[in-house]
């Protein structure tokens, strides 16, 4: 009996999280030739990781408490940490949550998504092995048990990216993610061996009480190193193109764990190395370079979202330019700013998962995701069509949406930071921010119009709506994602403002594992108003009962006459008007929907089209620039 | 008791003031003040200032076709949500001292909540099928980006004067920019807000849509662009939609910037707040309309980003160095 309550103790869920997704992967991978036995691991394992999450958090989140986990004994020699850590503050069980329920998801999405491809078997494998791997990168308390979990996690989302290697450009996309992947990966192992090499550990919290310390020429590159290391893995700019490669390649499921988890894995290392292990937040130029290229990142992904005429690629670099926001918010270091950014976070993983989902149900229906052979979608798949609006919606943020309430707060953040600092740069970052999300509006109005509306091309009169399965799917995410968007209260409450409070505490993570946490820098998080105000439920209320009192007046009105006129067959009126064209010519693709914009950007998007050559070795290139500059700043401000 | 004569209140404020019946008949008003002036203006006699309404009833009376290609529930759906949006954006900005719904909503809300008729302007088009709507839905989303940046700049200017006057730093509540005018006089009168005016005052005529910014509907090229394929009651609500969306600007406009004339009468002042709209369409509207020729849509993108744009960021300058 006292066994069994040691076993079902808290502390040991972190560890159980984790090995529940390996252990299912194993196993599918020995015994999953049977389709039955297959889907029964497949969703136990992620069930099982949902719930232990779910569990921590009455002692994580609302006790405050900070698991520190040894696995086996911990060993001390010499004062330096020995052995495999976890360690789980309220930040870790955030990301930890999020990917737990993206994965829960989008497993269940995959049973019929996947159902008509061969090799199920390594599917699940692989899916339940890069799921295991963001879990663990995300709870490990310690610097090379993250790099191992990368690069799990890089591996299996580089096999699943070729996984329809049928497809056109799968295998390439898949090529490209290894090659950057790897070298990202490698960045980290280099930054990982170098601070080993200066402080004898690689306990994070150990490292977090010695490194600020112990600041010189080596530890400044392994920064640098370390930081392009997990951007790669966030795709941030400039590692962007990979993204839309990749997500134009993967199945749906994996895109979703790819934009909505793995990218977060890459903010959560960025957020570990700059407010724990440096503590180097409260300079003004590691925001600088935070904000910087989080700014690029969502205006420069949002405009080359708005020239992609394939849904998914399109989806892939909209991913990108709100993990920038994600960015911007997290480096403006603030508690406002981190709790604003961490909401885009879930808000991100939830919306972006749904507009996947239904891409892949787009695609799983019609066999395409090109904007220019689809149209007129909404009377084929009209649930499709609605979780689709609600998802598009949410990222375009436009209220009562998940999507306006963080972006809410990401321009009061911004704008705030702006007033308090008097640096005129962060109003600039806020009308970006602005600008960023009626590019966004526009690209999405761009999706409907040519996905769901507009004309039904005769190939695909015989579409059908998706199986029951991907539509419930689809169902938790939308349903999350109003819930997020109508109660932003308990959001921050219960999940941003502690994993940002915890952010701001790098004494007590120091001393959650036995350390001496005394001269950790604590930046002051300070506290903040709100500037304005935003109140969805009664603004949703008055919306409803306003719809009521309209509606009202148009049935009583003649607007009743619709619903009883049945359209007759073969009568010109009902027909549209073509102005004497004929049907087939007069089809308007996604393509060049807005001319008027671009036509006066041509200079920028022409640069841009040079630049993104799709060619690995410009990609590579690239990184490897990064890394320059990014080392050169770092040795010149840390 | 309270409780339903407190229910009643907001529900009147939903339905008569300043709600759905003081939009519909100051909307429709601004909207024959704004054909009659440009009709004088061009030496025409023009219609009588009652003609939107004989519009907006003769209308309702005629049949209403929805396309058999079209997607009949968002296509009857859409003017309807527009309509009920803005009636709601209505509710949340000050007549001078008078909030109907205070603390639900500020600026940046207000800047989100404008895109909501757009979007379903767009969708309802998009529903119908036709080729013209997908011109014209084109044209309408680079109008609205055109739109919005100098918009925002406009906004935070003005966010950032009150904000510092009142020593919070920022500010983004519409009550408190009505409380501090109340206090301190029109935001007009201070040099720095004056380019953020003149700015605003040319973003409402691409806001509405109306000439020389209406490439979305050019009648005479696109067929009306998304309204194409709108008959009857439908076309009737988008129109009249149209004529509430002029009244929300240019109250904006005067809350914004022309606050702190009130009388604290409550009747008084909606008749001066519908004096002040009628006055800021004349200049924005019916002026421009008159005199102009309409722009191409790559035209408006340029004018908005640069012409207009501007002037609201000289002010947002000035404003942030306190002047």
């Amino acid at each position: 009996m006292n066994l069994l309550g040691n076993v079902l103790s808290y502390q040991h869920f972190p560890i159980y999280a984790i090995m529940v997704l390996f252990m299912g992967s194993f196993l599918i991978a020995a015994f999953g030739e049977n389709r039955r036995v297959r889907n029964i691991l497949a969703l136990l394992s992620i069930t099982a990781s949902l719930i232990f999450s779910l569990l921590l958090i009455n002692p994580v989140i609302l006790r405050g408490e900070i698991i520190g986990y040894w696995m086996g004994a911990r060993s001390i020699a010499g004062g330096y940490a020995i052995g495999i850590a976890l360690e789980v503050d309220a930040l870790s069980l955030f990301f930890a949550l999020l990917a737990a329920c993206a994965i829960f998801v989008s497993g269940v999405y995959s049973i019929q998504y996947m159902s008509r491809d061969d090799n199920e078997k390594e599917y699940y494998t692989l899916y339940l092995l890069l799921c295991g791997g963001v879990m663990g990168m995300v709870l490990s308390g310690d610097l090379f048990n993250m790099f191992i979990m990368v690069e799990i996690l890089t591996f299996a989302a580089v096999a699943l990216t070729a996984f329809r290697n049928t497809a056109r450009g799968a295998v390439e996309a898949a090529f490209k993610y290894l090659v950057v992947g790897c070298m990202g990966s490698t960045f980290i192992l280099v930054g990982t061996a170098m601070l080993y090499a200066q402080t004898h550990t690689l306990n994070l919290a150990q490292l977090a009480q010695l490194v600020p310390g112990n600041m010189n020429t080596a530890t400044k590159a392994a920064f640098a190193l370390l930081f392009v290391g997990f951007g790669t893995k966030a795709f941030i700019v400039p590692f962007h193109p990979l993204a839309a490669d990749a997500h134009g390649a993967a199945p749906a499921s994996v895109s979703v764990i790819i934009s909505g988890v793995l990218t977060k894995s890459g903010i959560y290392g960025i957020i570990r190395i700059t407010y724990f292990l440096f503590q180097s937040m409260g300079l003004g130029t590691m925001q600088f370079l935070l904000v910087f290229i989080g700014s690029v990142s969502m205006f420069v992904c949002v405009t080359m979202a708005l020239a992609q005429h394939d849904f998914k690629r399109l989806l892939a670099f909209h991913s990108i330019s709100q993990i920038g926001y994600v960015l911007t918010a997290v480096g403006l270091c603030t508690a406002l700013g981190l709790s604003a950014g961490l909401y885009h976070a879930i808000n991100h993983t939830l919306f972006k998962g749904l507009l996947f989902l239904a891409a892949g149900a787009v695609l799983h229906e019609t066999g395409t995701t090109d904007l220019n052979k689809l149209g007129g979608l909404a009377r084929k798949m009209p649930h499709t069509t609605v979780l689709f609006l609600i998802g598009a919606l949410s990222i375009s943020g436009v209220p009562p949406f998940n999507g306006f309430a963080s972006k809410w707060l990401i321009y009061q953040a911004t704008y705030q930071k702006a007033v308090e600092s008097g640096n005129i740069g962060f109003l600039l970052v806020t009308v970006i921010a602005l600008i960023t999300s009626v590019l966004t509006l526009a690209s999405f109005v761009k999706v409907s119009h040519s996905v769901f509306f507009g004309q039904l091309p005769p190939e695909l009169e015989k579409v059908k709506e998706v199986s029951w399965g991907m539509r419930f799917a689809m169902g938790i995410f939308a349903l999350l994602c109003i819930v997020t968007g109508l109660f932003p209260n308990l959001v921050t409450t219960y999940l941003t403002e502690p994993a940002a409070a915890a952010a701001f505490s790098v004494q007590r993570y120091i001393e959650a594992m036995g350390f001496d946490g005394s001269a950790a820098v604590e930046i002051l998080a300070g506290s903040f108003r709100y500037a304005g105000v935003w109140e969805p439920v009664s603004w949703l209320l008055v919306l409803c009962i306003a719809l009521l009192a309209v509606t009202i007046a148009a049935l009583a009105g003649r607007y009743d006459n619709v619903s009883l006129c049945r359209t007759a067959a073969g009568d010109s009126k009902y027909q549209l008007f073509y102005g004497g064209e004929e049907q087939s010519f007069s089809q308007l693709g996604g393509d060049d929907m807005f001319w008027g914009f671009k036509h006066n950007w041509r200079g920028y998007f022409s640069f841009m089209h040079r630049l993104h050559s799709g060619i690995v070795n410009d990609y590579a290139l690239w990184a490897v620039a990064d890394l320059a500059l990014v080392m050169l700043f770092s040795l010149i401000v840390l | 008791m309270t409780v339903i004569l407190e229910a009643l209140r907001y529900l009147g404020y939903v339905l008569v003031f300043p709600g759905f019946l003081f939009c519909f008949l100051a909307g429709m008003l601004l909207c024959g003040i704004d054909r009659k002036l440009v009709a004088k203006m061009q030496k025409r006699v023009g219609p009588p200032i009652l003609q939107p309404f004989y519009d907006f009833f003769k209308l309702c009376g005629k049949e209403t076709i929805v396309p058999a290609a079209a997607e009949r529930i968002s296509f009857m759906l859409a003017p309807l949500l527009g309509l009920a949006a803005l009636v709601v954006i209505q509710l949340f900005i000050p007549v001078f001292s008078f909030t109907a719904f205070y603390g639900m909503a500020d600026i940046i809300v207000i800047l989100y909540l404008l895109l909501i008729p757009a979007i379903s302007i767009i969708m309802g088009g998009a529903a119908s099928g036709s080729p013209y709507a997908g011109v014209g839905l084109s044209r309408e989303m680079v109008t609205i980006i055109s739109c919005e940046l100098p918009l925002v700049l406009v906004l935070l200017a003005v966010a950032k004067t009150v904000g510092s006057a009142m020593g919070t730093g920022l500010c983004f509540s519409l009550s408190d920019i009505a409380e501090y005018q109340e206090i301190n006089g029109s935001l007009i009168t201070r040099i720095s807000m004056l380019p953020a005016a003149a700015a605003m005052l040319l973003v409402i005529p691409g806001e509405t849509g109306s000439h020389p910014f209406d490439t979305a509907e050019a009648e005479t090229e696109i067929c009306e662009g998304l309204l194409a394929e709108y008959s009857g009651a439908a076309l009737g609500v988008f129109k009249l939609s149209h004529a509430v969306k002029m009244l929300t600007l240019s109250s904006l406009f005067a809350a914004l910037f022309l606050g702190g004339l009130g009388t604290g009468i409550l009747v008084l002042d909606a008749l001066l707040l519908f004096l002040l709209c009628a006055g800021i369409t004349a200049v924005s509207i019916s002026l421009v309309h008159a005199v102009t020729a309409r722009l191409k849509i790559e035209q408006i993108f340029k004018f908005y980003w640069t012409v207009v744009s501007l002037p609201a960021l000289l002010s947002l300058v000035l404003a942030w160095y306190g002047l």
